[in-house]
């Protein structure tokens, strides 16, 4: 392969691009206001709220995998946090225990989810949606019947706030300390990066459920269980957003029902970004981070400049309307050029 | 026979229709009365108005077998220009609202041209869509509330034609004329053929991008009247406009007896199904409930609504093949 042709693939490659394009963004809000490169106020926090939604990309994207959507990944999240809020307050769990209670709870409702769309051959996205209305008020009822006028579970187990407080400079190894802005919390989201990452690049499995959503003939007629599979990445999409919402729940300090409220767009920008198709059949794990820390970079940096929420809500609607008009355009002038070579 | 047909075909509108004066009885023998009350029977009629106007801007887009997740965030924007348009500029009554409506026509006419053009999804195109509405609905009003329009709008919401609303017999007029629509104009039988079948549409002469298009725009011009309502019949106007619709649109047309798959409209159910959502309401009113228990209840029967119609279409396929293996 000769050099030019490495370069090219390089710069063709979505991730190179994205990746260029946040930290060119990045500098540039930063140049412009210098407040914006603070690592306590401004570096540290994006991160950590990377790291949540980095996390809520990956559950859609299991959905995404198989050619479905997941309405429900919110609403999902917010009943594991529900549940493991209620473990901590209640049965005064430990950390570890009260999360696994949450993330049981997660996939279980994924679970449910993806035998429903099996069982009933309904479209996902009518049954999450349909799921999403249930759980929306089951989940403000709940709250407000235990916990009265405060709506929150407020008990905070032991080791909660190291997780949303600290970061990898906690640890030295011979005097060579992890710097500073690494929050704790981008730990289990990097731990899900790679075991997603794993599941789809290494494993049979990943192949069969990317199979499945590429050609869901193809693959039956190949031998796949698809109905299981579909069934799988329901529950793999439930199992993550449960993670998601837990860590939220740490972040902000208290289970609260609006938690989850605001992940529908980013579980779509950032795999979206990333370069997952949405008609399922591919995936990019690696590129959900980079489109969750791009969004994330646009929304931090433009609420630095002193632009409001609105200005905030249009600009990323603009961006997702454009990442998805880029993909069909691409898809045109790959047609053309196949059409060319024939 | 025909009798029995009938019933078969309107079971779903027939047993709304039931549980709505069973509903409203049991309400009004509880309550001791005080529904019936001039007061109390105007105010359940007047807000009934916008759920159903906003239930068929959502079966519109239904019947082609997508959904619009802008409902809310288009009547909100389209509300808050009308106020600002009347409080700021000082336009008269009947321009504003019209620039009003026609800008959610507008706005559900991009929605329409975007599907079309990128081939997408309509929920993951009104997802982004809706997103960029809410932030103009801010930047319009703000965190005020605007409410210094000429006092002869509310006087128009306060109107009643023979004991109706005037508002509530305008959303029963749209109603009628998107029932005659669909049964009969070509166009309207057209987007029912595109959201039945994609591929027999387009091999008998329909251009599926057209109806796409036109039941977007349709969307939005009927979320254009739910905003007329709105401002006519409300003290003023501020960013939580709308944000309420989403639930209340999707209900309406579900547990009215339209399939989310597509092709079917059901007028007459979606009407009846949003009285029952509004009884559901006025009870949570009555017994001072949480207003949560509201959106368990409706999404429950949401739910199991999808579910039941699911299974009633696959006992019917099942049925069907069986006579076709006999016969």
């Amino acid at each position: 392969m000769s050099t030019t042709l490495k370069i090219r693939r390089i710069i063709s490659d979505q991730r190179v691009v994205l990746t260029a394009l946040t930290v060119g963004l990045f500098i540039y809000f930063g140049l412009k206001n210098s407040a914006f490169f603070s690592t306590d106020f401004v570096i540290y926090p994006l991160l950590r709220d990377g790291a949540v939604l980095t996390v809520i990309g990956l559950a859609q994207l299991c959905a995404l995998s198989i050619g479905h959507l997941n309405l429900a990944v919110g609403r999902m999240a917010a009943v594991a946090a529900l549940a493991s809020g209620a473990a901590y307050q209640y049965w005064h769990l430990s950390l570890v225990p009260g999360l696994l209670i949450g993330l049981i709870v997660g996939s279980s409702l994924g679970f449910v989810a993806g035998v429903i769309i099996v069982k009933s051959q309904v479209n996902a996205f009518i049954v999450t949606l349909a799921m999403d209305f249930a759980l929306l008020g089951f989940v403000t009822f709940v709250y407000v019947t235990f916990t009265g006028a405060t709506a929150a579970f407020i008990t905070k187990p032991k080791g909660m706030e190291f997780w949303r407080n600290t970061s990898l400079h906690q640890y030295c190894v011979g005097g060579f300390c992890g710097p500073k802005v690494f929050p704790m919390m981008l730990v289990p989201a990097i731990i899900a990066l790679v075991l997603v990452g794993f599941l789809y690049a290494k494993t049979r499995l990943g192949r069969e459920l990317l199979s499945t959503g590429s050609n869901l003939r193809a693959a039956k007629l190949s031998g796949i269980p698809v109905d299981r599979r579909v069934i799988i990445a329901h529950t793999l999409s439930g199992l993550l957003a449960a993670l998601a919402g837990v860590m939220l729940a740490f972040t902000n300090g208290s289970f609260t029902a609006s938690i989850g409220s605001q992940f529908m767009l980013p579980s779509f920008l950032g795999p979206v970004l990333g370069g997952t198709l949405l008609v399922g059949g591919s995936v990019q794990v690696l590129g959900t981070f980079i489109g969750t820390m791009l969004t994330l970079v646009i929304r931090q940096g433009l609420s630095v400049q002193g632009i409001g929420l609105e200005t905030l809500n249009i600009a990323l609607g603009l961006v997702l309307l454009t990442a998805l008009s880029l993909g069909q355009i691409q898809k045109m002038f790959t047609a053309i050029r196949m059409r060319g070579r024939t | 026979m025909n009798f029995k047909l009938f019933f078969k075909h309107r079971a779903t509108e027939l047993s709304l229709s039931i549980i709505f004066v069973v509903g409203f009885v049991l309400l009004v023998a509880t309550s001791g009365g005080v529904l019936l009350t001039r007061q109390s029977l105007q105010g359940f009629l007047t807000y009934l108005a916008v759920p159903i106007v906003i239930g068929m801007a959502q079966m519109v887009v239904l019947a082609i077998g997508q959904m619009n997740l802008a409902v809310g965030a288009m009547g909100g924007v389209s509300a808050a220009m009308m106020a600002v348009l009347m409080a700021d500029h000082h336009l008269p009554i009947w321009l504003a609202l019209l620039i009003g409506f026609l800008s959610a026509t507008a706005m559900g006419a991009l929605n329409g041209a975007l599907v079309v053009i990128t081939q997408l999804n309509g929920f993951i195109i009104t997802l982004g869509t809706m997103t960029i509405l809410l932030g103009f609905q801010y930047r319009l009003v703000r965190t005020f509330t605007v409410d210094s329009y000429p006092k002869s709008l509310p006087d128009f919401g306060n109107k009643s034609i023979l004991g109706f609303p005037l508002i509530l017999v305008i959303a029963f007029a749209t109603s009628v004329l998107l029932s005659l629509f669909f049964s009969r104009t070509m166009a309207g039988r057209r987007i029912l053929a595109t959201g039945g079948n994609q591929i027999a549409a387009r091999l008998s002469g329909i251009s599926n991008g057209r109806s796409v298009f036109l039941a977007h725009t349709l969307s939005g011009s009927l979320v254009g009247i739910a905003a007329i309502i709105t401002i006519s019949s409300l003290p003023g106007i501020n960013r939580s406009i709308g944000g309420d619709w989403m639930l209340a649109s999707f209900a309406a047309p579900i547990i009215g007896g339209v399939l989310m798959a597509g092709g079917t409209v059901a007028v007459f159910g979606t009407v009846v199904a949003a009285g029952v959502v509004r009884l559901v309401d006025i009870a949570r009113a009555q017994y001072s409930l949480d207003p949560s228990i509201v959106s368990l209840t409706v999404g429950i029967v949401v739910l199991s609504t999808v579910a039941l119609s699911e299974w009633r279409r696959r006992r019917s396929q099942r049925a069907l093949e069986g006579k076709k293996v006999s016969g």
